[in-house]
Protein backbone atom coordinates (compact mmCIF):
# COMPACT_ATOMS: atom_id res chain seq x y z
CA UNK A 1 0.00 0.00 0.00
CA UNK A 2 1.54 3.41 -0.72
CA UNK A 3 2.32 6.02 1.84
CA UNK A 4 -0.81 6.76 4.11
CA UNK A 5 -0.77 10.86 3.36
CA UNK A 6 -4.00 12.17 2.72
CA UNK A 7 -3.68 13.19 -0.74
CA UNK A 8 -2.22 11.10 -3.33
CA UNK A 9 -1.96 11.48 -7.10
CA UNK A 10 -2.09 8.04 -9.29
CA UNK A 11 -2.62 7.65 -13.13
CA UNK A 12 -5.45 5.60 -14.39
CA UNK A 13 -7.88 4.03 -16.94
CA UNK A 14 -11.69 4.72 -15.77
CA UNK A 15 -13.52 1.22 -16.11
CA UNK A 16 -16.86 2.10 -15.07
CA UNK A 17 -19.50 4.78 -14.12
CA UNK A 18 -22.53 4.97 -11.07
CA UNK A 19 -24.57 7.83 -10.71
CA UNK A 20 -24.43 9.02 -6.68
CA UNK A 21 -27.40 10.94 -5.53
CA UNK A 22 -28.25 14.48 -6.99
CA UNK A 23 -25.12 15.31 -8.81
CA UNK A 24 -21.89 12.81 -7.42
CA UNK A 25 -20.66 10.03 -9.48
CA UNK A 26 -18.81 6.58 -8.04
CA UNK A 27 -16.24 5.63 -10.80
CA UNK A 28 -14.20 2.40 -10.76
CA UNK A 29 -10.41 3.27 -12.01
CA UNK A 30 -7.88 1.03 -12.79
CA UNK A 31 -3.99 2.28 -12.02
CA UNK A 32 -0.59 0.60 -12.53
CA UNK A 33 0.05 1.15 -8.42
CA UNK A 34 -3.31 1.34 -6.83
CA UNK A 35 -4.85 -0.96 -8.70
CA UNK A 36 -8.85 -1.32 -9.45
CA UNK A 37 -10.83 0.99 -6.73
CA UNK A 38 -13.64 3.17 -6.54
CA UNK A 39 -13.77 7.25 -5.82
CA UNK A 40 -16.17 9.23 -5.79
CA UNK A 41 -16.46 12.38 -8.05
CA UNK A 42 -18.43 15.69 -5.93
CA UNK A 43 -20.68 17.51 -8.69
CA UNK A 44 -19.40 16.25 -11.46
CA UNK A 45 -22.54 15.24 -13.31
CA UNK A 46 -23.20 19.37 -13.38
CA UNK A 47 -22.63 21.05 -16.54
CA UNK A 48 -20.04 23.27 -15.02
CA UNK A 49 -18.11 20.24 -13.47
CA UNK A 50 -14.14 20.69 -14.51
CA UNK A 51 -13.85 16.95 -14.29
CA UNK A 52 -16.41 15.52 -15.99
CA UNK A 53 -15.02 15.48 -19.46
CA UNK A 54 -11.32 13.84 -17.50
CA UNK A 55 -13.59 10.84 -16.01
CA UNK A 56 -15.12 9.83 -18.48
CA UNK A 57 -15.21 5.79 -18.42
CA UNK A 58 -12.17 5.03 -21.26
CA UNK A 59 -10.42 7.47 -20.64
CA UNK A 60 -6.70 7.39 -18.90
CA UNK A 61 -6.34 10.17 -16.85
CA UNK A 62 -3.73 11.64 -14.09
CA UNK A 63 -5.60 12.09 -10.92
CA UNK A 64 -5.39 13.37 -7.56
CA UNK A 65 -7.45 11.74 -4.93
CA UNK A 66 -8.01 12.86 -1.50
CA UNK A 67 -8.73 9.75 1.02
CA UNK A 68 -12.00 9.59 2.04
CA UNK A 69 -13.41 7.07 5.41
CA UNK A 70 -15.05 4.70 3.22
CA UNK A 71 -14.19 5.98 -0.25
CA UNK A 72 -11.59 8.45 -1.54
CA UNK A 73 -12.82 11.62 -3.70
CA UNK A 74 -11.23 12.92 -6.56
CA UNK A 75 -9.75 16.43 -6.35
CA UNK A 76 -8.31 16.59 -9.81
CA UNK A 77 -8.26 14.74 -13.09
CA UNK A 78 -6.39 15.67 -15.90
CA UNK A 79 -6.54 13.68 -19.08
CA UNK A 80 -3.80 12.31 -20.66
CA UNK A 81 -5.48 9.91 -23.21
CA UNK A 82 -8.80 10.95 -24.18
CA UNK A 83 -9.26 7.59 -26.91
CA UNK A 84 -11.57 9.59 -29.11
CA UNK A 85 -11.48 7.24 -31.96
CA UNK A 86 -12.09 4.33 -30.11
CA UNK A 87 -15.80 6.59 -28.37
CA UNK A 88 -16.21 7.82 -31.75
CA UNK A 89 -16.35 4.21 -33.16
CA UNK A 90 -19.45 1.44 -31.98
CA UNK A 91 -17.44 -1.30 -32.30
CA UNK A 92 -14.20 -0.44 -31.33
CA UNK A 93 -15.85 1.03 -28.55
CA UNK A 94 -18.16 -2.07 -27.60
CA UNK A 95 -14.39 -4.22 -27.73
CA UNK A 96 -13.35 -1.50 -24.98
CA UNK A 97 -16.05 -1.42 -22.89
CA UNK A 98 -15.89 -5.29 -22.80
CA UNK A 99 -12.26 -5.63 -22.02
CA UNK A 100 -12.93 -3.07 -19.09
CA UNK A 101 -15.11 -4.97 -17.87
CA UNK A 102 -12.79 -8.13 -18.05
CA UNK A 103 -10.12 -6.10 -16.22
CA UNK A 104 -13.17 -4.98 -13.23
CA UNK A 105 -13.97 -8.66 -13.42
CA UNK A 106 -10.83 -10.47 -12.65
CA UNK A 107 -9.23 -8.12 -9.97
CA UNK A 108 -9.84 -7.25 -6.72
CA UNK A 109 -9.97 -4.08 -5.35
CA UNK A 110 -6.31 -2.23 -4.39
CA UNK A 111 -4.06 -5.11 -5.74
CA UNK A 112 -1.29 -3.86 -7.68
CA UNK A 113 -1.18 -5.02 -11.25
CA UNK A 114 1.01 -2.93 -13.46
CA UNK A 115 1.46 -5.91 -15.87
CA UNK A 116 -2.02 -5.74 -16.06
CA UNK A 117 -2.04 -1.84 -16.56
CA UNK A 118 -0.16 -2.27 -19.41
CA UNK A 119 -2.14 -4.77 -21.20
CA UNK A 120 -5.27 -2.49 -20.85
CA UNK A 121 -3.09 0.92 -22.33
CA UNK A 122 -1.81 -1.62 -25.10
CA UNK A 123 -5.59 -2.83 -25.79
CA UNK A 124 -6.69 0.94 -26.26
CA UNK A 125 -3.63 2.54 -28.00
CA UNK A 126 -4.16 -0.68 -30.28
CA UNK A 127 -7.94 -0.19 -31.22
CA UNK A 128 -6.99 3.71 -30.85
CA UNK A 129 -4.93 2.90 -34.04
CA UNK A 130 -7.67 1.18 -35.90
CA UNK A 131 -6.57 -2.25 -35.00
CA UNK A 132 -9.21 -4.90 -35.50
CA UNK A 133 -11.80 -6.46 -32.78
CA UNK A 134 -9.81 -9.79 -32.99
CA UNK A 135 -7.79 -8.16 -30.32
CA UNK A 136 -9.95 -8.86 -27.94
CA UNK A 137 -8.59 -12.34 -28.14
CA UNK A 138 -5.04 -11.22 -27.86
CA UNK A 139 -6.97 -9.25 -24.76
CA UNK A 140 -8.29 -12.43 -23.15
CA UNK A 141 -5.88 -14.54 -23.32
CA UNK A 142 -3.37 -12.26 -21.40
CA UNK A 143 -5.74 -11.04 -19.00
CA UNK A 144 -6.11 -14.96 -17.86
CA UNK A 145 -2.49 -15.02 -17.93
CA UNK A 146 -1.91 -11.98 -15.43
CA UNK A 147 -4.97 -12.58 -12.84
CA UNK A 148 -3.56 -16.71 -12.25
CA UNK A 149 -5.49 -18.57 -15.08
CA UNK A 150 -2.90 -18.84 -17.81
CA UNK A 151 -3.70 -21.48 -20.26
CA UNK A 152 -1.48 -24.17 -21.12
CA UNK A 153 -1.32 -23.78 -25.02
CA UNK A 154 2.00 -25.60 -25.35
CA UNK A 155 1.80 -28.65 -24.36
CA UNK A 156 -1.33 -31.13 -23.10
CA UNK A 157 -2.59 -29.53 -19.94
CA UNK A 158 -3.23 -32.96 -18.55
CA UNK A 159 -0.21 -35.43 -19.46
CA UNK A 160 2.16 -32.96 -20.18
CA UNK A 161 2.76 -34.56 -23.39
CA UNK A 162 2.98 -32.99 -26.85
CA UNK A 163 0.10 -32.74 -29.16
CA UNK A 164 1.03 -34.28 -32.18
CA UNK A 165 -1.62 -35.40 -34.07
CA UNK A 166 -5.79 -35.80 -33.84
CA UNK A 167 -7.94 -33.58 -32.76
CA UNK A 168 -6.95 -30.60 -30.18
CA UNK A 169 -9.87 -30.20 -27.63
CA UNK A 170 -10.04 -26.77 -25.23
CA UNK A 171 -11.04 -27.82 -21.91
CA UNK A 172 -11.17 -24.51 -19.75
CA UNK A 173 -11.32 -26.86 -16.55
CA UNK A 174 -7.99 -28.72 -17.44
CA UNK A 175 -6.81 -24.98 -18.08
CA UNK A 176 -5.62 -25.68 -21.64
CA UNK A 177 -5.34 -27.58 -24.59
CA UNK A 178 -5.72 -31.40 -24.15
CA UNK A 179 -4.71 -34.80 -26.02
CA UNK A 180 -7.44 -36.99 -27.28
CA UNK A 181 -6.24 -39.27 -24.82
CA UNK A 182 -7.05 -36.88 -21.88
CA UNK A 183 -10.35 -35.50 -23.37
CA UNK A 184 -12.21 -37.67 -20.92
CA UNK A 185 -9.51 -37.03 -17.83
CA UNK A 186 -10.25 -33.36 -18.67
CA UNK A 187 -14.12 -33.61 -18.37
CA UNK A 188 -14.74 -33.27 -21.82
CA UNK A 189 -13.12 -30.21 -23.95
CA UNK A 190 -14.70 -28.67 -27.80
CA UNK A 191 -12.74 -29.64 -30.40
CA UNK A 192 -10.82 -26.81 -32.10
CA UNK A 193 -9.28 -26.16 -35.20
CA UNK A 194 -6.06 -26.27 -36.35
CA UNK A 195 -6.05 -22.80 -37.33
CA UNK A 196 -7.62 -21.48 -34.19
CA UNK A 197 -4.69 -23.38 -32.36
CA UNK A 198 -2.28 -21.91 -34.20
CA UNK A 199 -3.67 -17.93 -33.37
CA UNK A 200 -4.35 -19.09 -29.99
CA UNK A 201 -0.44 -19.98 -29.27
CA UNK A 202 0.72 -16.97 -31.67
CA UNK A 203 -1.55 -14.67 -29.47
CA UNK A 204 -0.13 -16.07 -26.55
CA UNK A 205 3.78 -15.19 -27.68
CA UNK A 206 3.72 -12.29 -29.17
CA UNK A 207 2.57 -8.60 -28.60
CA UNK A 208 -0.82 -6.58 -29.59
CA UNK A 209 0.75 -5.24 -32.66
CA UNK A 210 1.40 -8.09 -34.50
CA UNK A 211 -1.74 -9.77 -33.26
CA UNK A 212 -3.75 -7.00 -34.70
CA UNK A 213 -2.07 -7.32 -38.10
CA UNK A 214 -2.71 -10.93 -38.50
CA UNK A 215 -5.50 -11.09 -41.27
CA UNK A 216 -8.37 -13.31 -39.73
CA UNK A 217 -11.51 -14.47 -42.10
CA UNK A 218 -14.89 -14.08 -40.28
CA UNK A 219 -15.20 -18.21 -39.61
CA UNK A 220 -12.08 -18.08 -37.39
CA UNK A 221 -12.93 -14.88 -35.95
CA UNK A 222 -16.62 -16.71 -34.87
CA UNK A 223 -14.31 -20.14 -33.78
CA UNK A 224 -12.00 -17.72 -31.80
CA UNK A 225 -14.55 -15.63 -30.22
CA UNK A 226 -16.64 -18.20 -29.16
CA UNK A 227 -13.72 -20.50 -27.56
CA UNK A 228 -12.39 -17.19 -25.51
CA UNK A 229 -16.21 -16.93 -24.14
CA UNK A 230 -16.42 -19.93 -23.10
CA UNK A 231 -13.23 -19.79 -21.38
CA UNK A 232 -14.07 -16.24 -20.51
CA UNK A 233 -17.04 -17.62 -19.13
CA UNK A 234 -15.47 -20.67 -16.71
CA UNK A 235 -13.27 -18.20 -15.13
CA UNK A 236 -15.59 -15.64 -14.10
CA UNK A 237 -18.40 -18.30 -13.41
CA UNK A 238 -21.42 -16.01 -15.17
CA UNK A 239 -21.48 -14.24 -18.69
CA UNK A 240 -19.46 -10.96 -18.71
CA UNK A 241 -22.55 -8.11 -18.89
CA UNK A 242 -21.14 -6.65 -21.77
CA UNK A 243 -20.86 -10.03 -23.93
CA UNK A 244 -24.43 -9.03 -25.48
CA UNK A 245 -24.14 -6.05 -26.48
CA UNK A 246 -20.57 -6.72 -27.67
CA UNK A 247 -22.08 -9.31 -29.76
CA UNK A 248 -25.68 -7.25 -30.76
CA UNK A 249 -22.75 -4.22 -32.41
CA UNK A 250 -20.85 -6.67 -34.23
CA UNK A 251 -24.55 -8.38 -35.75
CA UNK A 252 -25.50 -4.88 -36.85
CA UNK A 253 -22.03 -4.26 -38.41
CA UNK A 254 -21.94 -7.16 -40.56
CA UNK A 255 -25.46 -6.06 -40.98
CA UNK A 256 -24.33 -2.83 -42.42
CA UNK A 257 -22.36 -4.09 -44.83
CA UNK A 258 -24.31 -7.02 -46.19
CA UNK A 259 -27.99 -5.27 -45.79
CA UNK A 260 -31.07 -7.40 -45.17
CA UNK A 261 -34.59 -6.11 -45.89
CA UNK A 262 -35.99 -5.89 -42.60
CA UNK A 263 -34.08 -3.20 -41.76
CA UNK A 264 -36.18 -1.75 -38.99
CA UNK A 265 -35.66 -4.91 -36.39
CA UNK A 266 -32.94 -4.44 -33.44
CA UNK A 267 -29.91 -6.73 -33.69
CA UNK A 268 -29.85 -10.25 -31.77
CA UNK A 269 -27.20 -11.25 -30.24
CA UNK A 270 -25.84 -14.84 -31.00
CA UNK B 1 -33.90 0.88 6.64
CA UNK B 2 -34.30 3.38 9.38
CA UNK B 3 -34.62 2.58 12.99
CA UNK B 4 -37.87 1.74 14.08
CA UNK B 5 -37.93 3.34 17.56
CA UNK B 6 -39.74 2.01 20.51
CA UNK B 7 -42.91 3.21 20.52
CA UNK B 8 -43.19 5.25 17.28
CA UNK B 9 -47.51 4.74 16.60
CA UNK B 10 -47.44 2.01 13.00
CA UNK B 11 -48.96 4.74 11.00
CA UNK B 12 -46.12 7.15 11.62
CA UNK B 13 -43.49 4.29 11.41
CA UNK B 14 -44.86 3.18 8.05
CA UNK B 15 -44.69 6.80 6.27
CA UNK B 16 -40.91 6.94 7.63
CA UNK B 17 -39.88 3.87 6.25
CA UNK B 18 -41.91 4.74 3.07
CA UNK B 19 -39.80 8.39 2.30
CA UNK B 20 -37.30 6.71 3.29
CA UNK B 21 -37.40 4.46 0.41
CA UNK B 22 -36.86 7.77 -1.90
CA UNK B 23 -33.86 8.67 -3.71
CA UNK B 24 -31.41 11.22 -1.26
CA UNK B 25 -33.64 10.28 1.84
CA UNK B 26 -31.70 9.39 4.23
CA UNK B 27 -33.17 7.69 7.71
CA UNK B 28 -33.13 11.31 9.40
CA UNK B 29 -34.52 13.19 6.51
CA UNK B 30 -37.56 10.60 6.36
CA UNK B 31 -38.47 11.29 10.21
CA UNK B 32 -37.92 14.65 9.84
CA UNK B 33 -40.11 14.89 7.26
CA UNK B 34 -42.63 12.28 8.62
CA UNK B 35 -43.47 14.21 11.71
CA UNK B 36 -43.31 17.51 9.37
CA UNK B 37 -46.26 16.06 7.66
CA UNK B 38 -48.03 14.97 10.83
CA UNK B 39 -47.69 19.03 12.23
CA UNK B 40 -49.27 20.76 8.45
CA UNK B 41 -52.50 21.45 7.85
CA UNK B 42 -54.88 17.80 6.98
CA UNK B 43 -55.65 20.18 3.63
CA UNK B 44 -52.00 20.72 2.94
CA UNK B 45 -51.29 16.46 3.70
CA UNK B 46 -53.97 15.79 1.78
CA UNK B 47 -53.42 17.44 -1.08
CA UNK B 48 -49.75 15.70 -1.00
CA UNK B 49 -51.45 12.34 -1.29
CA UNK B 50 -53.91 13.23 -3.98
CA UNK B 51 -51.13 14.39 -6.07
CA UNK B 52 -48.62 10.90 -5.27
CA UNK B 53 -51.97 9.04 -6.48
CA UNK B 54 -52.59 11.38 -9.28
CA UNK B 55 -48.98 10.98 -10.20
CA UNK B 56 -49.75 7.11 -10.70
CA UNK B 57 -53.41 6.89 -11.84
CA UNK B 58 -53.49 9.49 -14.28
CA UNK B 59 -49.98 9.79 -16.21
CA UNK B 60 -49.10 7.41 -18.92
CA UNK B 61 -46.67 7.22 -21.23
CA UNK B 62 -47.44 8.76 -25.27
CA UNK B 63 -48.27 5.68 -27.83
CA UNK B 64 -46.57 7.68 -30.14
CA UNK B 65 -43.11 9.60 -28.13
CA UNK B 66 -43.03 7.99 -25.11
CA UNK B 67 -42.90 10.48 -23.05
CA UNK B 68 -45.00 11.01 -20.13
CA UNK B 69 -48.55 12.74 -20.66
CA UNK B 70 -51.83 12.86 -19.25
CA UNK B 71 -54.22 12.23 -23.00
CA UNK B 72 -52.34 9.93 -25.19
CA UNK B 73 -51.26 11.09 -27.17
CA UNK B 74 -49.23 14.04 -25.82
CA UNK B 75 -49.86 17.49 -26.38
CA UNK B 76 -46.52 17.79 -28.27
CA UNK B 77 -47.57 15.36 -30.74
CA UNK B 78 -50.70 16.00 -30.77
CA UNK B 79 -49.79 19.93 -31.70
CA UNK B 80 -49.92 20.56 -35.42
CA UNK B 81 -47.52 23.22 -35.11
CA UNK B 82 -44.98 21.23 -34.24
CA UNK B 83 -43.08 19.90 -37.51
CA UNK B 84 -43.73 16.35 -37.58
CA UNK B 85 -40.52 15.58 -39.62
CA UNK B 86 -38.16 16.64 -37.54
CA UNK B 87 -37.79 13.48 -34.33
CA UNK B 88 -35.34 14.56 -31.80
CA UNK B 89 -34.43 12.00 -29.56
CA UNK B 90 -33.80 12.42 -25.89
CA UNK B 91 -32.78 9.88 -23.03
CA UNK B 92 -35.49 10.94 -20.09
CA UNK B 93 -38.79 13.07 -20.19
CA UNK B 94 -36.61 15.35 -18.17
CA UNK B 95 -34.23 16.34 -21.30
CA UNK B 96 -37.59 17.25 -23.29
CA UNK B 97 -38.41 20.20 -20.69
CA UNK B 98 -34.95 21.20 -20.59
CA UNK B 99 -34.90 21.43 -24.37
CA UNK B 100 -38.04 22.83 -24.39
CA UNK B 101 -36.72 25.53 -21.72
CA UNK B 102 -34.16 26.29 -24.72
CA UNK B 103 -37.13 27.43 -26.54
CA UNK B 104 -35.33 27.08 -30.02
CA UNK B 105 -37.03 23.77 -31.44
CA UNK B 106 -40.28 23.39 -32.48
CA UNK B 107 -40.31 19.67 -33.55
CA UNK B 108 -41.48 16.51 -32.20
CA UNK B 109 -40.00 14.47 -29.59
CA UNK B 110 -38.69 10.64 -28.93
CA UNK B 111 -38.00 9.49 -25.49
CA UNK B 112 -35.96 6.15 -25.30
CA UNK B 113 -36.26 6.03 -21.50
CA UNK B 114 -32.40 5.19 -21.01
CA UNK B 115 -29.35 4.92 -22.29
CA UNK B 116 -26.94 1.95 -23.86
CA UNK B 117 -25.44 1.05 -20.53
CA UNK B 118 -23.45 -2.70 -20.87
CA UNK B 119 -21.91 -2.16 -17.88
CA UNK B 120 -25.28 -2.16 -16.06
CA UNK B 121 -26.47 -4.71 -18.25
CA UNK B 122 -28.59 -2.25 -20.32
CA UNK B 123 -29.03 -3.28 -23.84
CA UNK B 124 -31.19 -1.95 -27.18
CA UNK B 125 -34.02 -4.35 -26.15
CA UNK B 126 -34.51 -2.30 -22.85
CA UNK B 127 -35.03 1.09 -24.21
CA UNK B 128 -37.70 2.31 -26.73
CA UNK B 129 -35.49 1.87 -30.23
CA UNK B 130 -38.79 -0.18 -31.79
CA UNK B 131 -41.08 2.52 -31.38
CA UNK B 132 -38.78 5.17 -33.03
CA UNK B 133 -37.90 3.00 -36.14
CA UNK B 134 -41.63 2.14 -36.21
CA UNK B 135 -41.82 5.99 -36.63
CA UNK B 136 -39.16 6.36 -38.94
CA UNK B 137 -40.25 3.34 -41.08
CA UNK B 138 -43.76 5.51 -40.95
CA UNK B 139 -42.78 8.02 -42.91
CA UNK B 140 -42.74 11.78 -43.28
CA UNK B 141 -39.75 12.04 -41.06
CA UNK B 142 -36.97 13.87 -42.62
CA UNK B 143 -34.67 14.31 -39.57
CA UNK B 144 -34.00 12.30 -36.53
CA UNK B 145 -31.78 14.62 -34.29
CA UNK B 146 -30.17 12.69 -31.42
CA UNK B 147 -29.90 14.83 -28.53
CA UNK B 148 -28.76 11.93 -26.12
CA UNK B 149 -26.01 12.84 -23.25
CA UNK B 150 -22.19 13.67 -24.65
CA UNK B 151 -20.93 10.59 -22.65
CA UNK B 152 -19.78 7.35 -23.60
CA UNK B 153 -23.43 5.77 -22.65
CA UNK B 154 -24.91 8.57 -24.76
CA UNK B 155 -22.47 8.69 -28.34
CA UNK B 156 -22.73 4.42 -27.76
CA UNK B 157 -26.65 5.02 -28.00
CA UNK B 158 -26.70 8.01 -30.75
CA UNK B 159 -24.24 5.84 -32.74
CA UNK B 160 -26.23 2.70 -32.40
CA UNK B 161 -29.81 4.28 -33.19
CA UNK B 162 -27.91 6.01 -36.40
CA UNK B 163 -26.91 2.52 -37.54
CA UNK B 164 -30.55 1.40 -37.43
CA UNK B 165 -32.37 4.80 -38.70
CA UNK B 166 -29.46 5.47 -41.28
CA UNK B 167 -30.52 2.52 -44.02
CA UNK B 168 -34.41 3.77 -43.91
CA UNK B 169 -32.99 7.16 -45.79
CA UNK B 170 -33.45 9.53 -43.05
CA UNK B 171 -30.85 12.04 -42.20
CA UNK B 172 -29.43 11.27 -38.99
CA UNK B 173 -28.16 14.71 -36.67
CA UNK B 174 -26.59 14.88 -33.67
CA UNK B 175 -26.37 18.16 -31.16
CA UNK B 176 -23.12 20.08 -31.57
CA UNK B 177 -20.76 19.30 -28.53
CA UNK B 178 -18.19 22.19 -27.24
CA UNK B 179 -17.98 24.57 -24.47
CA UNK B 180 -20.68 25.03 -22.00
CA UNK B 181 -21.46 28.90 -21.55
CA UNK B 182 -19.34 29.89 -18.34
CA UNK B 183 -16.68 27.49 -18.66
CA UNK B 184 -13.40 27.64 -18.13
CA UNK B 185 -10.93 26.94 -20.98
CA UNK B 186 -8.19 25.60 -18.35
CA UNK B 187 -10.14 22.78 -17.27
CA UNK B 188 -11.55 21.66 -20.33
CA UNK B 189 -10.84 18.13 -21.44
CA UNK B 190 -9.24 17.08 -24.81
CA UNK B 191 -12.21 15.64 -26.51
CA UNK B 192 -14.67 18.91 -26.10
CA UNK B 193 -11.77 21.29 -26.59
CA UNK B 194 -11.43 19.37 -29.85
CA UNK B 195 -15.12 19.29 -30.86
CA UNK B 196 -14.99 22.47 -29.87
CA UNK B 197 -12.43 23.78 -32.59
CA UNK B 198 -14.06 21.61 -35.27
CA UNK B 199 -17.64 23.34 -34.46
CA UNK B 200 -16.01 27.00 -34.35
CA UNK B 201 -17.86 29.31 -36.31
CA UNK B 202 -17.20 32.74 -38.02
CA UNK B 203 -17.87 35.50 -36.16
Amino acid sequence: MADRSRVYKTEGVILRRRNLGEADSIFTVFSPREGKFDAIAKGVRKARSRMRGHLEPLTRSSLLLARGRSLDVFTQAETIAPYRAVRDDLQCGAVAIYCAELVDRFTIERAENPGLYELLLALLDALEGGAPSHVARYFELHVLALTGYELQLDACAVCGGRILAGDVFLSPSAGGFVCTGCRAKAGGGRIISLRAVKVLRYAHSTDIGSMASLRIDEDLGHELEGVMAEVVRHFLEHEPRTRPYLEQVSALASRVSAPHSEGVELPQGS
Amino acid sequence: MPDSVAGTPEPIARLIEALHKLPGVGPKSAQRLAYHILRISEEEAFALARAISDVKSRIVFCSLCLNITETDPCAMCSDTRRASSMICVVEQPLDVLAIERAGSYHGRYHVLHGVLNPMDGIGPEDLHIRELLRRVGEGNVAEVIMATNPSLEGEATAMFVQRLVGPLGVKVTRLARGLPSGADLEYTDDVTLARALEGRQEL
